[in-house]
């Protein structure tokens, strides 16, 4: 025996062999790495043009009943009568939220984004493998009225990323006027699940719940569909999407986009330690002075207390990188030690011009020189043991190398995931 | 990735373990990576080449690739001094994913030459990645 674990494989495992997929471990699937086209371009193709990417390696839970609302109430980080607009209101039927699942002692069990199908019903997407450790969770604090079930083996999942997401998607919708009509960033349309009144086909029929959203940072959509689906709408958006230069992108290149756009990723850059001092506190429902929660829930009181840890981004000055590992550190220019390295890849797309970052997006009149051709920045995650401000640097060491990085609030400038779809279309 | 029998690795210059190649010129030998080696590593973004005149022992250390996922470290197969450094990876690291061997990294004096008849012929070093 070559291999200690058994790996699962996607429905689409059989055409990423086709496409001669570079594939690898994530998650407990076998998961296509990158393409022969690389991962810099791929990278590149979601930011100026499209990129495709099995995801269909997340878990899909969905809640059913009276009591689906309290308990996520109880146990989700967003405060969901507060989490909607200027003056937060109420989550909505075709509306999303991203936030965690908390441990009672205020670490991170998985960060999830959950969709109110209607009333009663929700879609709660979590990462791959967690389907089963959320689903147990919730089902501690959950009252008899409320269904959970797992629907990770039945249903595939599809992102299309980039500015020409929209163009590509509409020829296959049967109705895109209406479609696109009601969908702002973090909405979605359609329902797959049990029970559902308002479902949206493919113009060949397919039934999809499609959503505007995505962990690059960029416009586009994530379609969920039936695993038996996958196949046809993989081949069918490649070919929609040849005259725009989709091509099909591997997990590198969404690691390095997210990384780019500010996103976790969760069990590497929150996980199993008490969450607090990150770039992602719009996940609690914090009150309008910034203080206190608007509701109890599952780890509130434990993070109350406060944390150690202070998460930040950073970008470096060019593509050299410290990998996070157990040899690598953070430290001051004294060379104390401060915390570790939670993250660090090369984004491609950006480079330094001046001590600004700039984007192969930003625009000419924002500072991007005319034959701007990005040798990329080092950037990620780190958690230290103190406060750091804006523009201060540190260094990441292993061993005799190290790299200076300056702590940051954005990565990648001129990000195109909140464009309206109108601009886009 | 490449199957092993898609791999292009020329049977006029030799190979070590770690996957670096070595191609004889009169008294200085070329080094670079294999293509099994840049296939691999993905798309490399970054080289960190030695300082011509710097000394190395065999199997030491001189210098650093870097693809969008990893650092590797690349291993000189020879001991030896850098007498030139392949200058035009700086600005196109992707060179080396384009074609493995006409971008040579560093070109060295070896202090034995006797080190490069020891290295890995193509098939030897064939039979070592089929395991």
């Amino acid at each position: 025996m070559t291999e200690a674990r058994c790996l699962r494989t996607t429905p689409l495992y059989d055409l990423h062999i086709q496409q001669q997929a570079n594939l690898a471990e994530f998650g407990g699937y076998k998961m296509p790495l990158w393409y022969p086209t690389g991962a810099k371009a791929e990278h590149l193709a979601v930011i100026e043009r499209a990129g495709l990417f099995d995801t269909s390696h997340m878990a899909v839970l969905s809640l059913a009943g009276d009591g689906a609302f309290d308990l996520l109430q109880q146990c989700f980080s967003r405060d969901l009568n507060r989490c909607l607009g200027k003056e937060p209101g109420p989550l909505k039927p075709h509306r999303s939220i991203y936030g965690l699942f908390l441990k009672p002692d205020g670490s991170v069990l998985d960060d999830a984004i959950v969709s109110e199908l209607d009333g009663r019903r929700y879609m709660v997407v979590v990462n791959s493998a967690m389907g089963p450790v959320v689903a147990k969770h919730l089902q501690q604090f959950a009252a008899p009225s409320v269904q959970i079930m797992d629907h990770t083996d039945r249903i595939g999942k599809i992102d299309l990323q980039g500015p020409a997401a929209a163009k590509i998607l509409e020829p296959l919708l049967a109705d895109p006027e209406s479609v696109f009509a009601e969908m702002p960033y973090f909405s979605f349309v359609g329902d797959i699940f049990p029970g559902a009144v308002r479902p949206l086909v493919l113009a060949d029929g397919t039934p999809l719940l499609l959503s505007r959203s995505g962990y690059t940072g960029e416009f586009g959509f994530e379609l969920f569909c039936a695993g038996s689906d996958t196949g046809h709408i993989w081949r069918s958006l490649l070919q929609a999407g040849a005259p725009y230069g989709l091509i099909a992108c591997g997990l590198a290149a969404r690691d390095s986009l997210r990384t780019g756009a500010m996103l976790p990723l969760s069990h590497q850059d929150i996980g199993d330690w008490k969450f607090g001092n990150t770039p992602w506190s719009f996940v609690l429902p914090l009150g309008p002075d910034g203080r206190g929660f608007t509701k109890p829930f599952i780890g509130a009181e434990a993070l109350q207390a406060g944390s150690p840890y202070h998460t930040y981004g950073f970008a470096g000055y060019d593509p050299r990188k410290i990998p996070a590992t157990p040899a690598s550190e953070v430290q001051t220019k004294d060379g104390e030690c401060i915390g570790t390295i939670l993250t660090c890849t090369t984004d491609m797309a950006i480079d330094r011009v001046g001590t600004a970052v700039v984007s192969i997006a930003t625009s000419v009149s924002q500072g991007r020189p005319q034959h701007f051709q990005p040798r990329g920045l080092s950037c990620g995650f780190i958690r230290i043991n103190r406060v750091h401000k804006t523009g201060e640097t540190v260094l990441l060491v292993a061993g005799k190398r190290k790299i200076e990085v300056e702590i940051r609030n954005q990565i990648r400038p001129d990000r195109t995931a909140r464009r309206a779809i109108t601009e886009l279309r | 990735m490449k199957e092993i029998d898609e791999l292009h690795l020329p049977g006029d210059i030799y190979y070590s373990t770690e996957h670096e190649w070595a191609a004889k010129d009169a008294d200085t030998v070329k080094i670079g990576i294999s293509d099994y080696a840049q296939d691999q590593l993905g798309d490399i973004v970054f080289v960190e080449l030695p300082e011509v005149g710097a000394t190395f022992e065999q199997g030491e250390e001189f210098g650093t690739l870097e693809s969008v996922k990893a650092v590797s470290e690349i291993y000189l197969p020879m001991a030896g001094e850098i007498v030139a450094v392949n200058g035009e990876l700086e600005d196109a690291p992707e060179l080396i994913n384009e074609d493995p061997y006409g971008n040579w990294i560093v070109e060295i004096r070896p202090s034995d030459m006797d080190q490069y008849d020891e290295l890995l012929s193509r098939e030897d070093y064939l039979e070592m990645l089929k395991g």
